[in-house]
């Protein structure tokens, strides 16, 4: 359970003037079961549309997708993957608690059980205590970690996630890094995931895909081949950052 | 009255807003009170030199309402000058928030019914309590209807404003949790549209208490509204006051005691202004 393949994907974007905006060409992507795979690409290289088009919300004009082995359009198991946001979108009118709830309501998990996974959940991402604090009233990094736990407490056998931890302080960052190897441990989950930090992906990833822009196109695909945990600082991941960069 | 003895500013002398706020809180509470007295000294004055069915002086008037609250029918007209706004109001309330989200989910239909809308805010409430004494008679609709037609296209319009201010962000993360639409509705559409709706059914309840006693007067044989005419015709003047003294209470208490509460408790998520 839990594995992504694209064959062959092309996407275009219609536009209100002149030719459609050609933004991925014949994209080849595997990520096995349980396995961390990192997009990097520059930007207009149509990293987020590869995650918009494996979580269903965009449909690819050309090519395959297919989860668990299934194609996309016969896939029933959406509510198996889960979808982390470049911004927290925490909503506002909700507590911690009642915002890593939302994962589950949709999917009809009763109330008693629902409080469960969710203080469950809460504790996971070292969250208790901050179950009943508003988002305004969380620290950039805490809120990091609800949406996080939102993600989480529908038991996703896959998670996307888009450029998460872009917008938090480095070493905050760095322990977000720590977590999400932690739990993917504890979980099992596959991870694919868009960064446009080649030092993030080298820490986190088995295997990078690097994408060149206008119209993004896999131009590499790198296996990271360093034991895990993965000192950011040490030599062999700033090595592995440099040749990254170098075909970037 | 006038005065507020449970302005938290006051009481604490904690800086809140700069209104009332700051170390002078205490201070201002006693200009108010000092207000209070001087516009109820220059009454006494000024009735000194008047009739009394012209401008009834302070302690007339506390006689008069005394007397009032202690009739028989003052509870009765005032129930029933009630029960005709709430009623207005929460049918004002329902259609409003059902017209508004159907409006607010069709650019078809919100572009079709915008006139209409505009028509109706630009009708005057006395001539909705016209027509209503035309198609109603002497009845509880028509005061009803004139509250209903006030009230109802203010709460419309907000709700139907407040479906744009929906964030297609929170709907975009509904729908990679496969959330059902009925679902969005309800918890991301609804509370986006609470504060707003909240405010303008505040408005809207207050419009409608008001516009009730210019429908009693015109077409009513009971209510608050009736009892001013009545008392207005008979040149009881200090009846007039002791009826305009018992609404302005009845509304403070209302804001203070139900609805003030109740906004705290309901937008408690909110990050007040200045808190950082």
């Amino acid at each position: 359970m839990g594995s992504v393949q694209l064959r062959g994907v092309s996407k275009w974007f219609p536009r209100r003037e002149g030719e459609p905006l050609h933004v991925l060409q014949n994209v080849d992507l595997d990520a096995p079961e349980r396995s961390i795979v990192a997009i990097v690409g520059a930007s207009g290289s149509g990293k987020s549309t590869i995650l918009n088009i494996v979580a269903g919300l965009v449909r690819p004009d050309a090519g395959e997708v297919y989860l668990n082995g299934v194609p996309a359009e016969a896939f029933k198991d959406w509510r198996s993957m889960t979808y982390m946001f470049q911004d927290d979108r925490l909503l506002p009118w909700r507590t911690a608690a009642q915002n890593v709830s939302f994962g589950l309501e949709a999917g009809g998990v009763g109330r008693a059980e629902r409080r469960e996974r969710v203080a469950e959940t809460l504790e996971l991402v070292g969250l208790t205590g901050f179950a009943d604090a508003y988002p305004h009233e969380l620290s950039g990094g805490m809120r990091s970690r609800v949406a996080l736990a939102r993600s989480l407490v529908t038991r996703p056998s896959i998670l996307l996630m888009d450029e998460p931890f872009s917008k938090l302080d480095p070493s905050i960052r760095a322990q977000m890094h720590e977590e999400v190897l932690r739990i993917k441990e504890l979980m099992g989950m596959t991870l694919l995931f868009v960064t446009h930090d080649v030092e993030e992906a080298v820490v986190l990833a088995h295997k990078v895909v690097v994408l060149n822009p206008r119209p993004g196109r896999v131009r590499e695909t790198r296996t990271i081949d360093l034991p895990y945990p993965r000192d950011p600082l040490s030599p062999e991941v700033a090595e592995q950052a440099r040749l990254l960069r170098g075909s970037l | 009255m006038a005065m507020d003895p449970t302005d938290p500013a006051a009481a604490t002398g904690r800086p809140t807003l700069p209104r009332s706020g700051g170390p002078g809180g205490w201070r201002i509470a006693a200009l108010r009170l000092l207000l209070l007295a001087a516009l109820l000294l220059a009454w006494q004055v000024a009735s000194w030199n008047m009739p009394a069915f012209v401008l009834p002086g302070p302690l007339r008037v506390w006689e008069a309402w005394s007397n009032l609250v202690a009739s028989p029918g003052f509870w009765k007209d005032l129930g029933v000058t009630f029960e005709r706004v709430v009623i207005g109001f929460l049918l004002a309330a329902v259609v409003g928030v059902v017209l508004g989200l159907a409006l607010g989910a069709s650019e078809t239909l919100g572009a079709m019914f915008e006139p209409v809308l505009t028509v109706i805010n630009t009708v005057s409430s006395t001539i909705w309590a016209i027509f209503a004494l035309i198609w109603f008679g002497l009845s509880n609709w028509t005061t009803i209807f004139v509250v209903f037609m006030t009230a109802m296209p203010l709460i419309l319009t907000t709700v139907w404003q407040g479906t744009k201010t929906v964030n297609a962000d929170y709907v975009e993360l509904a729908r990679t949790f496969r959330m059902p639409r009925r679902q969005v509705l309800l918890k991301i559409y609804l509370p986006t549209i609470l504060p707003p709706f909240f405010s303008s059914a505040r408005l809207a309840f207050g419009f409608g208490a008001r516009v009730s006693l210019v429908a009693e007067t015109l077409g009513a044989s009971s209510g608050v509204g009736y009892r001013l005419r009545q008392a207005a015709d008979l040149v009881q003047t200090d009846q007039v006051f002791a009826w305009t003294l018992t609404l302005v209470t009845l509304m403070l208490a209302l804001e203070a005691l139900i609805l003030k509460p109740l906004e705290n408790r309901l937008f408690r998520w909110r990050r007040r202004a200045g808190e950082s």
